[in-house]
């Protein structure tokens, strides 16, 4: 009787903590995801008074032929690819170097953190004056027209003006994770490396980076799903432009559901992201976590 | 340890965060679910009613007409006096009326979340033409108020015979031009245009000034050719139905021809905003811009020491301006029958009393469209507008025709290559003809 009680009890302790996020999960990410399975097959411009036609598998087929949706996906895979390895060297970089002796240690943690509180949005109308307006005018009055002019008005540079804030923004997240990464690996592991005779960089690439593999395998993961699924800076920097040059994976389906009221489309095109965006993830997560070292 | 503390103090937060949505999803959810049942035996309309009540608590519905009114609409720039307008009208009538604010920008998404998930207002505006159409279940026949025989020919939003939206005002577009700069006698035609524009930049301005806001850079300056057509509607369609190339099109050789004399004579769009685009032509460095009479609010900080006027795009031979109604009054009909009632009310008043007329003319400062509704408090390029109304030369606003969503999503990214590339106009041509197919696909 009393056991029972015991366990009766622990289960209400554990109720209490799983069930309010269970309820919030399930009705803003499980139900939701479910319906929007459903809607995909289905040709409906999203109010309820108006007609949804069953189109079967139609939408996913006008997917492989839709070249707007194609090119959104090669700008997205461009962008992730360069975007990761820039914030991840970055944000490796700030760590190795904020957790030296440095006297100003803590003052450049918090500076280098910074930009990652600020937000996307407001970050994309900063830069946006920065890369638009202000390269501009100093193209003009230094003559340097080569890097300096109106990044936003051309496709290429545009895409490099994301993938600027996209790291400005998220190498400082990223460096948080490295820390703790780092501040984990022992010293005497690196203390008897050194007594043995290894520099800095022999250090670095044998012992530390070997013992941060966990952290590879968060940071990798998170910049991973973050530049896949940006949308915030993409809207207010670049809107797409010029020329759709710079429009996104995110962008496209929220163009796509809301501006041309294709909600059925644009939900197939959604399910489609969210495959990919798994699909690619679970790959990494996999490939790093087997790289991953016991002490 | 201080690590250990902040990671303490996240996830209090997020529990508590959690306990919150919660809390508020508990409600809403009983609501639904009453609502399911009370709706199941008399179909929408009683759906709506209990979206409505949960809404705004306490029982709007009861008794005969609805004592509370909702009004959200799309042009910010009279926000404030609609305000003000609320406590008016529930002084002279007892009604109250809540208005909600918007950007602007979202606002016809935002319309659609509240329409979808029956929290809708009672009045709202919309842009008469695609976007009406798309929203016409949630429509209600206005036909009965008293006024509707009085609009101006044309201008209240028609289906199938039934007045459904009472237009705001109407607006006028054009050229608004520096009349120390510009002699808009002397532009007749396409090259007068072009040969203004290169005078102008001898001179050292910009003979036209757009910005790069989609409907300012190309959807306002892209409707003359459209509405110059014979049936703008029709024309569209078949442009849609890739049965007509635009390349092909006499007005649109000429509107290429100009937009092209554009890029080559006077600043790049891409690179001014509507603040810019106001100011230089304030400022006389520009000597006109692409807009109507809307923008004139944008002058208030400047002291303008110049005249403007309003003129047409000259190409092939163009002598009208586009006056359309930007946006209209509509009742939603999914809200109950007293609140339907009321918003009716709000309208009639609006449009025939006296302090509503008031607000209409001297607060909202719109262009008469009511027969015997006079304003003498127009601002200049609002009366400019009057005199084209007058003599009939105006055209209908086509691009309120275009696919859903064409202007943000298609045309830009086109007018962005042309732009920013040395395209030639038969390929930007070429360009806008795949765009209307593309945005027709989807439709």
């Amino acid at each position: 009787m009393a056991k029972r009680n015991k366990n009766l009890k622990n289960f209400a302790w554990y109720a209490l903590f799983v069930f309010p996020l269970l309820f919030v999960f399930a009705t803003v990410v499980l139900i939701p995801f479910v319906i929007g399975v459903g809607y995909s097959f289905f040709s409906w411009d999203g109010l309820p008074l108006n007609p949804k036609i069953f189109v079967g598998l139609d939408n996913f087929i006008r997917l492989l032929s839709d070249s707007r949706f194609l090119s959104s996906a090669v700008h997205t895979v461009i962008f992730t690819l360069v975007a990761i390895v820039t914030i991840n060297v970055l944000g490796l970089a700030f760590a190795l170097v904020v957790t030296t002796k440095l006297k100003v240690r803590n003052v450049a943690r918090t500076m280098l953190f910074m930009p990652y509180l600020i937000g996307g949005l407001i970050l994309g109308y900063i830069w946006k004056f920065i890369v638009g307006d202000a390269f501009a005018s100093i193209g003009e009055t230094t003559g340097w027209g080569g890097i300096f002019t109106n990044w936003l008005l051309d496709g290429k540079l545009a895409l490099a003006a994301m993938i600027v804030v996209a790291t400005w923004q998220m190498a400082g997240y990223i460096m948080i994770i490295y820390i703790t990464g780092i501040q984990a690996i022992p010293d005497d592991v690196v203390e008897a490396a050194q007594v043995d005779g290894a520099g800095f960089w022999q250090t670095l690439f044998k012992i530390k980076f070997p013992l941060l593999m966990p952290s590879f395998t968060i940071c990798l993961f998170m910049t991973l799903s973050n530049c896949l699924k940006i949308f915030d800076v993409n809207l207010s920097l670049t809107g797409g432009g010029p020329q759709n040059a710079t429009e996104m994976f995110a962008m496209n389906i929220y163009n796509e559901i809301f501006s041309l009221n294709n909600y059925g489309y644009g939900q197939a095109k959604a399910i489609v992201f969210f495959l990919i965006v798994a699909l690619v993830t679970l790959v990494q997560v996999s490939i790093t976590k087997k790289r991953e070292v016991e002490m | 340890m201080k690590l250990k503390k902040v990671c303490g103090l996240l996830m209090g937060t997020v529990m508590m965060a959690s306990m919150l949505l919660t809390g508020c999803g508990g409600p809403k959810d009983a609501s639904g679910e009453s609502n399911s049942q009370e709706g199941s035996g008399q179909e929408q309309s009683a759906e709506g009613e209990g979206g409505e009540t949960s809404d705004d608590g306490a029982g709007s519905s009861e008794g005969g007409s609805a004592n509370k009114i909702i009004v959200f609409q799309s042009k910010v720039e009279i926000t404030d006096q609609l305000e003000a307008l609320a406590e008016d009208y529930q002084e002279e009538t007892g009604v109250e009326v809540e208005v909600w604010g918007t950007t602007g920008d979202d606002y016809f998404q935002q319309l659609k979340n509240r329409l979808a998930n029956n929290q809708g207002p009672t009045v709202f505006s919309l842009a008469p033409g695609t976007e009406s159409e798309q929203m016409k279940s949630y429509l209600e026949d206005l036909s009965d108020l008293s006024f509707v025989g009085q609009l101006a020919e044309g201008m209240a939003n028609e289906m199938d015979g039934k007045v459904m939206g009472i237009p705001y005002t109407t607006e006028g577009f054009g050229v608004v031009y520096n009349k120390s700069l510009i002699d808009a006698e002397a532009l007749k035609s396409t090259d007068d245009f072009i040969n203004m524009l290169k005078e102008q930049q001898e001179a050292g301005l910009a003979g036209l000034g757009l910005s790069s806001e989609s409907y300012f850079l190309i959807g306002h300056i892209l409707n003359a050719p459209f509405a110059m057509q014979e049936d703008p509607e029709a024309f569209i369609q078949e442009v849609i139905d890739g049965k007509v190339k635009l390349k092909d099109v006499p007005e649109f050789q000429e509107f290429a021809k100009l937009y092209d004399a554009l890029r080559t004579y006077s600043y790049n769009p891409l690179e001014a905003n509507y603040d810019k685009e106001c100011g230089d032509f304030a400022t006389g460095k520009s000597a006109a811009i692409h807009q109507g009479n809307w923008c004139w609010s944008m002058f208030a900080d400047y002291d303008i020491d110049f005249e403007m006027g309003l003129a047409p795009l000259p190409i092939s031979g163009n002598d009208k301006i586009t006056a359309a109604v930007p946006t209209a009054w509509y009742v939603n009909s999914q809200a109950s029958a007293e609140e339907i009632q009321a918003g009716k009310d709000f309208l009639e008043w609006l449009y025939t009393s006296e302090t509503g007329t008031n607000y209409l003319m001297k607060e909202f400062g719109f262009i008469p469209i009511v027969e015997g509704m006079e304003n003498d408090t127009l601002d200049p390029l609002s009366t400019a507008v009057i005199p084209y109304l007058e003599s009939g030369k105006t055209m209908g606003s086509a691009l309120n025709a275009f696919p859903a969503g064409m202007v943000d999503v298609y045309l830009v990214p086109v007018a962005e290559g042309f732009f920013t590339t040395d395209m030639s106009t038969d390929e930007f041509l070429d360009q806008l003809t795949d765009a209307f197919v593309q945005a027709g696909e989807g439709n």
